[in-house]
């Protein structure tokens, strides 16, 4: 069995965001910036490797958990680190410095071709497991745009993922107005499945396994040979379908007002027209 | 009039009295907001006025964060500036009235509680951050600064506040300055003697002292006669005896500090935390002698905690143990970890700062595969991100509260040579490393006087045989003054009560504290 996981490099999710306005669109300031896994695509790995755990308990085939990732020459270490969670080997499809490796130029539409490529690649891809969004762009496209590239049953926003014995997904996802489940079967395509915060919570490497990722077997390939090897256009991979207009810091929160009393809170409530 | 008992200013020439109506009604006329500066139970002399409430608030302000020391102060003062401490002070001066300046009464000796009813000095109103130069790093602000604030202040303009300890969310500025806080940072910054550029202090007879700080109404008139140009905090100055070096862990002996310079590096862009476990005490020191070895100038903090005190964390700990779904979280798998089982691990927490990431990420990357080859360690975690890097800290920081927790605790803070740790610790029979907690009885909260008298007495003669310091970071204040004369020369004990005679010749300040009483 064949799981594929994208993952993406993104700005630490705890790193306040510094916005440069003389900058326009790129406006966020990425220069020595701690970079992180995306918080979701680290829950889809810790869900692959949950998946080729329960399928060695089960004394089926082993299972194989591929890690992807697209971007500059530091993504090896996002790499590391999902082979340090259990991953079996990586793929590194590594951009150059006129590429700024983040939602500017590699978009939602040319990472979904690409994945689309390796996978056709790979061949026997059961399962695509990707993060719901990433917390840079917050697209959300990536995976049901491969989903729809590859012809692929899709679930997005998975909070439970059940491997049925007859090879079929079964899924629960969070939507508004409560939970649906839905079963995916894959068939000449891999199931497409994008996992939301409540999926699992990603296991902490162990210096052992730190130890043997570094050992794992990561293939890294240039952008432009790995078009070529698809066959793509590397203009029409990079051409933005989202056009970034514009970006800046959220206004500063006001600082509230201190009352002395109860009637002056009550008076104050009453000139914002917040009481009756 | 009320004789404080058994308090004796170290010359014991003068003794104190209590705050009467009287000067209650003398502080209305020369404080402002008067509704806030003044918390006082004290009944006005001829029975009128209103009925205050203040009963609640007085008890925290006299109540030490332990519970183990109360006082009983009428009267607490929370002056507005620096000219209003001016005129308390002076006026206590005048009057012999006992003052105990107080910050986020966050201390581990009592030196924040009044011994009987001497006044408490608030310093929380005074809390402006003045100015953060971006060239020197120096920051500027009033010592009732709480120190995550000033954290805060200082990350958001790139740079690091080079202080750092549990409290932090409670804890002022004056305070530390006061006891001379070690904390996590005090391995890679130094203390704050090495710091701290600057003060500005009021003495007990009401007299501002500028120390290398501009700011200050008395420094502008200098300035303004003798036509100085003001140039702010500066890192250098070798112009005469450096009086603010006194002031610093002088525990609020000699006079107030009311507003502090203090250096700042930068901010450092590349953080990195790992868990490490080892099965015995030789093995740890390894890692440390390692640590320093291969990490050099990006290691920042060096934490070794026991078996005992995880487990206090795991079973009283709050918020350490879940994530938001109610999942196990980190420390379920540190204590889950896989060890040789020979003993009880021990754990150490290991953080690197530095400038760039890549340089500090195959530093400790080259360090761990170092002692994992060696087998210095059994297992570990390395941080991934920012969260399990906090999560990690969150797991420290729980150790005192979740021990508070757990029963009543008999703390000490103690320095001997690193070697001689675990001697300590199996000589005391207690939770070991430099501080010390002993929960005699797991579930019990009350304090016995005389269990914890002999075990005081077991744990500092153990480690005064071994040349160690009986308060490594926490301080003097009324726990561990009168141990004061055991472990220093009769002729130090003289010069320290010189110096203290000179700044404070009617003994106002903190009366009972620090130094031993019979001098």
């Amino acid at each position: 069995m064949k799981i594929l996981v994208p993952i993406k490099r993104v700005i630490d999710y705890a790193i306040k965001i510094r916005v440069d306005p003389t900058k326009g669109a790129h406006g966020v300031q990425l220069n020595n910036v701690k970079m992180s896994m995306n918080p979701f695509c680290e829950i889809a790995i810790e869900e692959a490797i949950r998946i080729k755990e329960s399928a060695a308990k089960a004394k089926k085939d082993a299972a194989e958990v591929v890690a992807v990732s697209i971007g500059p020459k530091q993504c090896g270490e996002t790499i590391r680190t999902a082979l340090a969670m259990g991953a079996d080997r990586g793929i590194h499809i590594e951009t150059k410095g006129d590429v700024r490796g983040d939602y500017i130029d590699l978009q939602p539409w040319g990472i979904a071709r690409l994945l689309k490529g390796v996978v056709e690649k790979e061949e026997n891809v059961d399962l695509v497991l990707l993060g719901k969004q990433s917390i840079d762009s917050d697209c959300g496209q990536t995976g049901p745009l491969l989903a729809g590239f590859l012809n692929s049953p899709q679930a997005t926003f998975a909070a439970k993922v059940t491997m049925e014995d007859d090879g079929a997904f079964s899924v629960e996802r969070e939507t508004d107005t409560g939970t649906e489940t839905i079963k995916l079967n894959p068939g000449h395509s891999p199931a497409v499945i994008t996992c939301d915060l409540r999926l699992n919570t990603p296991r902490y490497p162990t210096m052992p396994n730190i130890m043997k990722a570094k050992k794992k077997p990561v293939q890294i390939i240039s952008l432009e040979d790995m078009a070529k090897e698809l066959g793509l256009d590397l203009d029409d991979v990079l051409k933005p379908r989202n056009e970034v207009v514009e970006v800046y810091e959220p206004p500063p929160r006001k600082e509230g007002e201190m009352v002395a009393s109860v009637d002056e809170l009550i008076g104050k409530l009453k000139e914002k027209g917040l009481v009756a | 009039m009320l004789a404080i008992r058994g308090i004796h200013n170290p010359s014991g020439r003068f003794s104190l009295r209590p705050p009467t109506m009287n000067d209650v009604q003398y502080f209305r006329s020369v404080l402002s907001r008067t509704e806030r500066s003044i918390l006082t139970d004290l009944m006005e002399i001829d029975g009128a006025g209103d009925y205050n409430d203040s009963g609640e608030e007085l008890q925290r302000y006299n109540r030490d964060w332990t519970k183990t020391y109360h006082g009983s102060s009428s009267l607490v003062l929370r002056p507005q500036d620096t000219a209003e401490v001016s005129s308390i002070l002076s006026y206590c001066h005048e009057n012999y009235i006992g003052i105990t300046p107080q910050g986020g009464n966050t201390g581990l000796c009592g030196g924040a509680t009044p011994i009987t009813n001497e006044i408490i000095l608030s310093l929380e109103d005074l809390n402006n951050i003045h100015h953060l130069d971006p060239f020197s790093g120096i920051l500027q602000c009033d010592a009732g600064c709480i120190l995550q604030n000033l954290h805060d202040y200082a990350n958001e303009r790139g740079f690091l506040l080079p202080l750092d300890i549990g409290s932090k969310g409670t804890c002022q500025i004056g305070g530390n300055i006061s006891t001379n806080a070690g904390g996590q940072y005090f391995f890679r910054f130094g203390g704050l003697h090495g710091t701290v550029m600057g003060m500005e202090v009021v003495l007990p007879n009401g007299e501002v002292l500028h120390f290398n700080m501009d700011i200050g109404s008395d420094v502008e008139n200098n300035a303004k006669e003798n036509g100085i140009k003001r140039s702010g905090s500066h890192r250098k100055d070798n112009t005469g005896y450096d009086l603010k070096h006194l002031f610093i862990g002088a525990e609020g002996t000699l006079g107030v500090v009311t507003k502090v310079a203090i250096a700042c590096p930068a901010l450092p862009s590349s953080r990195n935390a790992a868990f490490l476990i080892c099965n015995s005490y030789d093995k740890v020191l390894h890692v440390i002698k390692a640590a320093k070895e291969d990490l050099g100038e990006i290691l920042s903090a060096i934490e070794v905690m026991d078996w005992n005190t995880l487990q206090l964390v795991q079973s009283h700990g709050i918020s350490v143990n879940e994530d938001n779904y109610g999942r196990n979280g980190l420390l379920g798998e540190i204590l889950a970890a896989e060890t040789s089982g020979e003993s009880r691990p021990l754990y150490l927490l290991i953080e690197t700062q530095g400038s760039n990431s890549e340089h500090d990420n195959s530093k400790m990357d080259a360090f761990l595969s170092r002692l994992f080859e060696s087998c210095a360690i059994d297992n570990g975690f390395l941080s991934q991100d920012s969260k399990q890097m906090m999560e990690m800290w969150k797991i420290r920081e729980s150790c005192n509260p979740s021990v508070a927790r757990a029963g009543c605790v008999y703390k000490f803070d103690v320095s001997v040579p690193m070697k001689d740790y675990v001697d300590v610790a199996h000589e005391v029979d207690s939770d070991g490393n430099a501080h010390i907690n002993i929960v005699p009885k797991l579930g019990n909260f009350d304090k016995d006087k005389s269990l914890a008298k002999l075990i005081e007495n077991i744990v500092y003669s153990t480690v005064v045989s071994r040349n160690g310091s009986i308060s490594a970071e926490h301080g003097l204040g009324q726990s561990k003054n009168s141990y004061l004369s055991k472990i220093k020369t009769k002729s130090t004990l003289e010069i320290m009560s010189q110096v203290k005679r000179i700044f404070d010749p009617r003994g106002i300040m903190n009366p009972g504290k620090y130094l031993p009483l019979c001098q």
